[in-house]
């Protein structure tokens, strides 16, 4: 590796670059989490429509999700919508891939969910005078979501690694940053433990603030 | 209207059997590894387990990206010079490894231990019960969420071409950006990756319901 | 007192004829019919799979029926009757307006586990009735202290005993103003020592002139509160008369065996 001073040195001009990518990466993050998970709550009331065709229109977009991967996806957004005269920065075409796959991913743990709590829940509510409509907003979708928790969590944890794929269409996150780091200074592997070490600790701080959440939910409902 | 992709189909079908051959031979050995890993992970010495431990943590913390692009750097800077597909390989294989142990840890965990007390009061010895009695039943545990991870792995194949490797997705871009027919390149290979992924798809699902039956 | 109803239904809160339900092949009510007046107490006595659930759960359209009639305050249940024959069953928003004014409270309780006691006394009234939260967690705080609560009211159900959860479903299903209360063997889940507090709530419910159909096993409480006491079995109705004539001299073979296995309860106090 070399010496201290050659490690410093290092940091001291290639930080600043690999500090661009972590805000970058934090920032499809941000973005995604929110959008994905807003994404999924109509793929969920599709996917548990009384009408056949609602119901099936989603659970094939699912399925397309489920086993095709995110690469081509986003390769499909940013080179296909040109061609419509759509024109989004990779950046947007990232966030708008990995929002279209993981709210798929999150509609189908909340079906999970939904399909768990129990039927006397809904009795409940119905006896009360309450609508299909209003018993799932505030009586199932609520204890759904808290059931849910850690899934969706760790589904969100996935998502947060996807992020590295937006490298392949040209936007300067993290990993991106650390290839082009190597190219630049003709380096080693270093760069990459360092890019590691970042996604390291967001999914762990991540992971401990879910279980965080798990925690305090437990108390609160037994 | 189709007819570029029709064109080319054979280049890519190429490409698509690549992806076929890249996700067996890394899913093989990355379960064997992970069975390997997560049997001492539940039943071996406390600091295998610990070490264990570490491993699956940190693999599953970092996007498999970043470990293919350490796999890609790290073998010429220990002066191993490998062919792309050796290093992206080994990369995948660790990171397989990593969560197949995680799972195969936690089935082995999960068998009732009125089994395993059935089998000590009869007099099975360590290796024998482990043998016959937990790892058959942890296997059956395990065999939907390993057929969800084999899934993953042939969409996570497509990630090496973000390396450098050539597959199918390498070979669909390569396509594109000759011949800018970005709309049917791209959903004829996401149709190529549905015929591959949805078999699996359907028998780790079917495999769930009917477990979910018999527990 | 309140009046008794007449044998034809004319006059009463709620009349039941000849309701029927089967699930495939299984028949659950065999022709099931009688009246409750306004301010009557009718309690429904029975060994399990006589189908009483299932006649409660008819009632507010929790289960739909096969045949028959069910009408509360008039009003057909879950049907309207259209031009020749019957049966066009109702729009879902007729459904849950009618049930706002019938109110049921059940074995299991169901508490909203995410909501706090008080919250879950409001639910009715804010996204039901319409009620702007101030005024709802008035009405809600009021009826929680009637059941004696006042101090549980921040809690949430987690924390809070059978009995206590019971009464706060008591206080849910009272909110929404009901003109009948159903009770689905309210106490059949709790310890015995919560069985009391329960049965105190519904006792002072009663005499406050509630129209109230119960199902239950707690024979003491039948012969004190009762004004009229149904016995089924096997989806139908075999008894039916004043609470002391029923226990003290049951005619039915049927309800002297059922008696026969409560008869501890009877013979005391």
């Amino acid at each position: 590796m070399g010496s201290f001073a050659e490690l410093t040195h290092f940091a001291e001009r290639y930080l600043p670059y690999l500090a661009g990518g972590f805000a970058v990466t934090l920032a499809i993050a941000a973005l995604s989490v929110p959008l994905a998970l807003g994404w999924s709550l109509p793929i969920l009331l599709c996917r548990l429509a009384r009408r056949r065709w609602l119901a099936g229109a989603a659970a094939a977009y699912i399925e397309v999700m489920r086993n095709t991967p995110l690469l081509i996806q986003m390769y499909l957004i940013y080179f296909g919508l040109p061609l419509f005269h759509v024109f989004l920065s990779g950046f947007m075409c990232g966030v708008l891939a990995i929002t279209l796959q993981h709210g798929a991913f999150l509609a189908e743990v909340l079906r999970a969910g939904v399909e768990s709590v129990s039927a006397r829940q809904w009795d409940a509510a119905r006896a009360i005078g309450m609508r299909s409509r209003t018993a799932f907003r505030l009586v199932v979708l609520p204890q759904a979501l808290v059931k849910m928790l850690p899934p969706l969590g760790n589904q969100l944890i996935v998502l947060v690694k996807d992020t590295s794929l937006v490298s392949a269409i040209g936007v300067m996150e993290v990993t991106l940053s650390g290839k082009m780091i190597i190219e630049r200074t003709g380096g080693s592997y270093e760069v990459f433990v360092a890019v590691a070490l970042f996604y390291l600790t967001m999914t762990t701080a991540l992971g401990a603030g879910l279980r965080v959440a798990e925690r305090r939910l437990a108390v609160r409902f037994g | 209207m189709f007819h570029v992709l029709i064109i080319s189909l054979p280049y890519l079908l190429k490409g698509a059997a690549i992806t076929v051959w890249l996700s067996l031979a890394t899913i093989s050995l990355g379960t064997l590894l992970g069975f390997a890993l997560g049997t001492v992970g539940a039943v071996g010495p406390r600091p295998v387990r610990a070490a264990v431990a570490v491993y699956v943590f940190v693999l599953r913390g970092v996007p498999i990206l970043v470990v293919m692009f350490l796999g890609y750097y790290v073998f010429p800077a220990l002066g191993y010079k490998v062919d792309a597909y050796v290093a992206v390989g080994a990369a995948m294989v660790v990171y397989v490894g990593a969560f197949v142990s995680e799972i195969v840890r936690g089935a082995i965990l999960a068998v009732p231990s009125s089994q395993i007390a059935a089998a000590r009061s009869l007099g099975m010895r360590r290796w024998p019960m482990l043998r016959e009695v937990v790892l058959p039943q942890a296997f059956r545990l395990a065999t939907p969420p390993l057929l969800n991870t084999a899934l993953t792995t042939v969409k996570q194949t497509s990630y090496v071409s973000v390396v450098g490797a050539w597959e199918l997705s390498y070979a669909a871009r390569e396509v594109v950006e000759r011949t800018l027919a970005a709309f049917e390149i791209f959903l004829g290979v996401m149709v190529l990756y549905f015929i591959i992924c949805y078999p699996l798809s359907l028998a780790a699902r079917h495999l769930e319901r009917r477990y979910a039956f018999a527990s | 007192m309140p009046s008794r109803a007449d044998a034809s239904g004319a006059g009463a809160m709620i009349a039941v004829s000849d309701l029927r339900k089967a699930f495939g092949p299984l028949t659950v009510l065999d022709g099931v019919s009688f009246a409750v007046a306004a301010g009557e107490t009718v309690v429904v006595l029975g060994p399990s799979g006589s189908g009483k659930s299932t006649m409660l759960r008819c009632m507010n359209f929790l289960e739909p029926y096969d045949a028959g009639e069910i009408r509360i305050a008039g009003e057909l249940v879950g049907y309207r009757e259209d031009g020749d024959g019957r049966r066009v069953p109702r729009s879902e928003a007729e459904i849950a307006r009618f049930r706002e004014r019938v109110g049921m409270v059940f074995q299991s309780f169901n508490l909203f586990p995410h909501r706090s006691a008080v919250e879950n006394v409001m639910m009715g009234p804010v996204h039901v009735r319409g009620i702007e939260r101030k005024a709802a967690r008035a009405i809600a705080e009021t009826l929680l202290a009637k059941v004696g609560l006042a101090e549980k009211m921040a809690e949430y159900p987690a924390r809070l005993s059978g009995g206590q959860q019971q009464r706060v479903a008591i206080a849910r299903a009272l909110a929404m103003e009901p003109k009948v209360m159903l009770f689905d063997e309210v106490t059949s889940a709790l310890d015995p020592e919560l069985v009391g507090e329960v049965l105190l709530v519904m006792r002072r419910l009663a005499q406050d002139g509630m129209t109230m159909i119960v199902v239950t096993h707690e024979i003491a409480f039948a012969r004190d509160v009762a004004d009229r006491i149904i016995f089924m079995d096997k989806g139908a109705i075999v008894e039916e008369g004043a609470p002391r004539e029923l226990l003290l001299n049951p005619r039915a073979e049927r309800l002297q065996a059922f008696l026969h296995r409560f008869s501890g309860g009877v013979a005391e106090s």
